[in-house]
């Protein structure tokens, strides 16, 4: 019974929001529901399929025990690495894929680094954080990137059939690859093995480093593709881009039942943690509530999140006898 | 002193967690100044009732005495203050707090009780009394962090017995104190025992050890399912019968006869060394044989088998699989080439806990379950069932979490592993630590088994008569060297603990 509560409690708040959205705006602000339109719906979409990709490469991280502070940076330095390229005559394409080849080396790093030195992830990336948006500020004196082609907007705008954006899809792909790999793939076995119990996993002749270093890259490639479609959305390289995504990110992880202490996780639980709070930031915004409210009640969420979520352990526990 | 009412008495005892019966009218007495040894198997319900009289789990039914008046403990702090005090299995200490500070834990003296400011020269002074009370050596200002194991249940004792308010200390339970310590801590904890007698309290001391509870036990209460299938003074019955009692079978089928053919050379160490854990040690392990090896704790045995594995690599020497040498640097090569350790700590290198018994199986071959890049959940499933049937694994449930498991089926699940991934040497590092009579009979069996298909086996145990029981040829260790090799069929205990021991 509390399984079963545990697995589907973020569904079922997600499915609780989308009736009360509506209902609040017919009762409260009386009118009909703008929540409920494809348009809206489609911008919900488009808002949360940045921090959606993000947090399917956190997943990764979280479920193998580590966690990256730095993603946000790194969404900045590769939108600048990339914007330069693009500006400098490098075709759209191209300077896409360098946006991801910066954020995949990123990751590298980050995850070699909590390996050679072996100190906490939470510090490394904390320190990389600092680094590599430094990093972006630097190379581009703090200064958007401009000059552009027209044609970098692109990944961010163009739609299927009319309505449906291109990082929708790109956002559906992605939790499907990361899905499979997960639940059906030897990488994926040992990121929980791993997450559940680092130094048994050594013990049973699993290269941990190698593994882990290669989550973190996938997760950094990830913010370099993040990086991408914000550089697209604006046609501009923006050194200050993606702060504070580590935050959202990592929030949606734990909302969807993931685990600070890893081995716990799930693609499926970290979309409807990302939609909860994209939900809950547009509703938000529909029924005219304070964005600093909105801030309020997404940190009192995460918090929630997290004191269920060891309520959960801690009865399974004691009932171990 | 029979005709004062016993210090501790539980009667008619009933308990169920979500409709399953964990014990059943189970009586229990305890009188002071004496100590009752309670043994069973995992899962006879011994920890239910010791958290039932710690008052941890309310009994559903029955009654608890103490001096002959019923008492209700509704949470831990009232059977503490009532003079019942626990010490767990699991240590439950603050390492970076100080031995004073982890005695006084919830209680300290304050200076002031308005601004909770503790008085630490109270504080120590206070811990030094009771310490030298009992008899311990150990600085109250030291971290407990930096204790030896053995130490630091000095400290648990020290904490139990101080733990009561007023003059009521009465009853201290100790669950499998000993699982930690060396022999030689293991005779002091026993000297304590004595001494917490003679103060008159009672004492219950709940352990698989059968062997060591002649020296402390008073009274014998044997649990089996959840029943007391035995109440009686220690003595009235023999092992043999304490054995049938706990697990329904006789001693002799423990150790079952093997006829393996021995043979060629399978692993051959030479001369390795990590000083100052080990030095300069060579044996060889053959096909169909069984290597014990003998010490004390912190004789090097763990260290060295560790070292063969590649989980902490040797300084120098040489590793030989089926003649040919190798450079274990990682667990991943040793495995690759069939060679696997069984390690002494399951919770901490063994077991993935919270993931099901069919992914801890599988874990050292997940490569055998891929097929076009896909995880075969069929194929790790039968193997996953299969292992159940071959070991007896209990539930067999190959989704359940490991880590409810007991103790003998989570090292049966890691046996398990590694047959799964083919292994032909194991190294099998105190196999039957905190393993209930069943279970160990059935790993016993299961590593004949293995002998007999031509594996090397190589055992490290702390346990004499498991290796006298197992083994073909025992080694002895002592300070990192190899001093003695002996016929397991013709030595005995009191040889093999000569050479661990004896200084020269």
């Amino acid at each position: 019974m509390s399984d079963w509560l545990k697995r589907f409690l973020p569904f079922l708040s997600l499915i609780a929001l989308c009736a009360i959205i509506p209902l609040a705006e017919y009762f409260i602000l009386g009118h009909d529901s703008k929540f409920l339109t494809a348009g809206n719906l489609a911008a919900i979409a488009r808002q949360t399929a940045v921090i959606t990709i993000m947090a399917m490469g956190m997943t990764m991280v979280m479920v193998s025990g580590g966690i990256d502070l730095s993603v946000g940076s790194i969404v900045g330095l590769s939108s600048v690495v990339g914007a330069m390229a693009m500006a400098s005559g490098t075709p759209v394409l191209g300077g896409f894929l360098i946006c991801l080849a910066v954020g995949a080396a990123c990751g590298w790093l980050n995850g070699a680094a909590v390996n050679l030195l072996k100190i906490p992830a939470f510090i490394v990336t904390l320190g990389g954080m600092g680094i590599y948006r430094g990093l972006g500020l630097y190379i581009c004196d703090g200064n958007a990137v401009v000059g552009l082609p027209q044609s970098a907007g692109y990944l961010a705008e163009k739609t299927f059939l009319g309505f449906i954006p291109l990082p929708l899809l790109i956002v559906i792909a992605i939790a499907l690859i990361v899905h499979f790999v997960l639940s059906q793939t030897q990488l994926g076995r040992y990121c929980y093995a791993m997450g559940s119990n680092l130094e048994a996993a050594r013990y049973a002749g699993i290269r941990v480093s190698r593994y882990q270093i290669m989550y973190y890259a996938i997760l950094g490639a990830l913010s370099g593709l993040a990086g991408a479609i914000e550089t697209s959305r604006t046609v501009t390289g923006q050194p200050n881009g993606g702060e504070g995504y580590e935050l959202n990110v990592i929030a949606a992880v734990v909302i969807g039942g993931g685990s600070l202490s890893g081995g716990q996780g799930t693609v499926v639980g970290t979309i409807i943690g990302s939609l909860i709070m994209g939900v809950l930031a547009n509703g938000g915004n529909l029924l005219q509530i304070s964005p600093f409210i909105q801030k309020i009640v997404i940190g009192a969420v995460i918090v929630l999140a997290v004191t269920f979520d060891e309520f959960q352990r801690r009865r399974v526990e004691s009932t171990e006898a | 002193m029979s005709s004062q009412p016993p210090a501790l008495e539980m009667r008619g005892i009933r308990k169920s967690f979500a409709g399953n019966i964990v014990l059943e009218h189970v009586n229990l007495t305890a009188r002071s100044g004496e100590a009752l040894a309670l043994v069973g198997e995992n899962g006879a319900g011994k920890s239910t009732l010791m958290k039932i009289l710690a008052g941890v789990h309310q009994p559903d039914d029955g009654e608890i005495l103490l001096d002959g008046t019923v008492v209700k403990f509704a949470r831990p702090a009232d059977a503490l203050a009532a003079g019942v005090a626990m010490i767990y299995q699991e240590l439950s200490l603050a390492p970076h707090l100080t031995v004073a500070e982890n005695i006084f834990l919830g209680r300290e003296p304050l200076q002031s009780a308005t601004f909770g400011l503790i008085n630490q020269r109270d504080l120590n002074a206070r811990a030094q009394k009771l310490l030298d009370e009992y008899g311990f050596k150990l600085d109250p200002k030291m971290r407990v962090g930096r204790l030896s194991a053995a130490d630091r249940q000095l400290v648990e004792i020290t904490r139990a017995a101080s733990s009561h308010t007023g003059d009521s200390r009465r009853v201290i339970v100790m669950d499998e104190p000993t699982s930690s310590l060396t022999d030689r801590e293991v005779e002091e904890l026993f000297r304590l025992i004595r001494d917490l007698k003679k103060r008159g309290m009672a004492i219950i001391y709940i352990s698989h050890r059968l062997e060591e509870l002649p020296e402390i036990a008073d009274q014998l209460t044997i649990l089996r399912d959840g029943h007391a299938v035995y109440n009686g003074r220690w003595g009235e019955i023999g092992t043999d019968e304490m054995i049938r009692h706990m697990a329904g079978r006789a001693l002799k089928e423990i150790f079952p006869p093997r006829k393996a053919q021995i043979g060629d050379v399978k692993l051959r160490v030479t001369d390795l060394s990590r000083p100052p854990k080990f030095q300069h040690v060579s044996f060889n392990a053959r096909a169909g044989e069984v290597v014990g090896i003998a010490g004390l704790a912190g004789a090097g045995r763990t260290e060295l088998v560790e070292a063969i594995f590649g989980a902490t690599p040797a300084d120098s020497g040489q590793v030989e699989i089926n003649s040919e040498p190798f450079t274990a640097i990682h667990p991943n090569a040793s495995v690759k080439r069939g060679l696997s350790l069984l390690t002494e700590d399951r919770k901490r290198t063994g077991l993935c806990l919270n993931l099901p018994l069919s992914t801890n199986v599988t874990l050292a071959n997940v490569g055998a379950l891929v097929q076009g890049g896909r995880l075969q959940r069929k194929v790790e499933l039968n193997a996953t069932t299969n292992y159940i049937q071959k070991l007896s694994i209990r539930p067999p449930s190959p989704g359940k979490a490991v880590g409810r498991l007991s103790g003998g089926n989570q090292q049966k699940s890691l046996l398990a592993r590694w047959l799964f991934a083919e292994s032909r040497v194991f190294l099998l590092d105190e196999p039957t630590r905190g393993v209930d009579v069943a279970a160990r009979a059935e790993i016993y069996r299961e590593i004949n088994e293995l002998a007999e298909a031509g594996a090397a086996v190589v055992m490290v145990s702390s346990d004499l008569p498991e290796l006298l029981g197992m083994a073909d040829r025992i080694l002895v260790m002592r300070r990192g060297r190899l001093v003695a090799e002996l016929n397991a069929r013709q030595t005995t205990q009191e040889e093999v603990l000569k050479h661990a021991a004896l200084e020269e």
